[in-house]
């Protein structure tokens, strides 16, 4: 899986979900070894970490390529899927990130899809 | 595999994909419209490789040709890069009102003849 071998070609999964009174929208670019994962309410990309795991650290790199890096979001939950799913991981979140119970039930709402549809990651 | 073109349509976010052989190597594409960016990942890896911006300038007179900035956010940061990525997504800019692209290249042949059929690939997964 980590050098493509095994790779059938980019998919894409869409999927929402009504969390703390409003609609969280869900779209996952499933790549060769990894995957980009965009989550929002209104269709703007606002931001972009990336994280892989590295053999010199437990915890995956994780940088940001876009955005305003005094928000810490996208990069905190990059890092956390990275270690989860040992890929490398790519994250736009454009949510509020005001709010950190709705980031804690977003984040919970992925994995939920992560355990339900492996395949689409 | 899916080949051709295929549309998905169930979020906020449309993307179109389209698989194809450029000179006997499997390129994909997938194009994923957002608000404010063009989203387009061309790859021969299956992967995103490097991450390029491509905006435009904002122009001072209508007349002029417009200019393009692209700027590598993740990965080897090449002249070539820069030619193919302005080449590649220039058009996609100036079609979707002028919005910037986010283009993911992952490219084995990066031949003008490859180039010339990845766009004809982009151009048939337009979500703009």
């Amino acid at each position: 899986m980590q050098n493509g071998a095994e790779f059938e070609g980019i998919s894409v999964h869409n999927f929402s979900e009504k969390i703390l009174e409003q609609v969280v929208h869900f779209h996952v670019m499933k790549l060769s070894g990894g995957f980009f994962l965009w989550v929002g309410s209104a269709p703007v990309l606002s931001n972009l970490a990336v994280s892989m795991s590295s053999k010199y650290d437990s915890m995956p790199l994780s940088t940001l390529v876009m955005g305003d890096p005094s928000n810490t979001a996208p990069n905190s939950l990059a890092q956390r899927l990275a270690k989860k799913t040992k890929k490398q991981v790519f994250v736009s979140y454009s949510l509020p990130m005001t709010d950190s119970s709705l980031s804690l039930l977003v984040e919970n709402r992925i994995k939920k899809e992560l355990e339900l549809h492996p395949e689409h990651f | 595999m899916t080949t051709g073109v295929n549309k998905m349509s169930e979020s906020v976010i449309r993307s179109k994909q389209a698989q194809r052989e450029v000179n006997g190597i499997s390129t994909e594409v997938v194009c994923t419209e957002f608000s404010n960016y063009i989203f387009v990942v061309l790859t021969q890896y299956g992967k995103i490789g490097t991450l390029i911006s491509v905006t435009p300038d904002s122009r001072s007179n209508d007349l002029s040709t417009p200019t393009f900035s692209t700027k590598v956010l993740l990965g080897k940061d090449e002249p070539l890069t820069h030619v193919c990525a302005k080449n590649l997504a220039m058009f996609v800019s100036q079609e979707s009102g002028n919005r910037p692209v986010l283009l993911g290249l992952a490219l084995k042949d990066s031949s003008i003849d490859a180039i010339k059929q990845i766009k004809e690939m982009i151009k048939s997964c337009q979500v703009w």
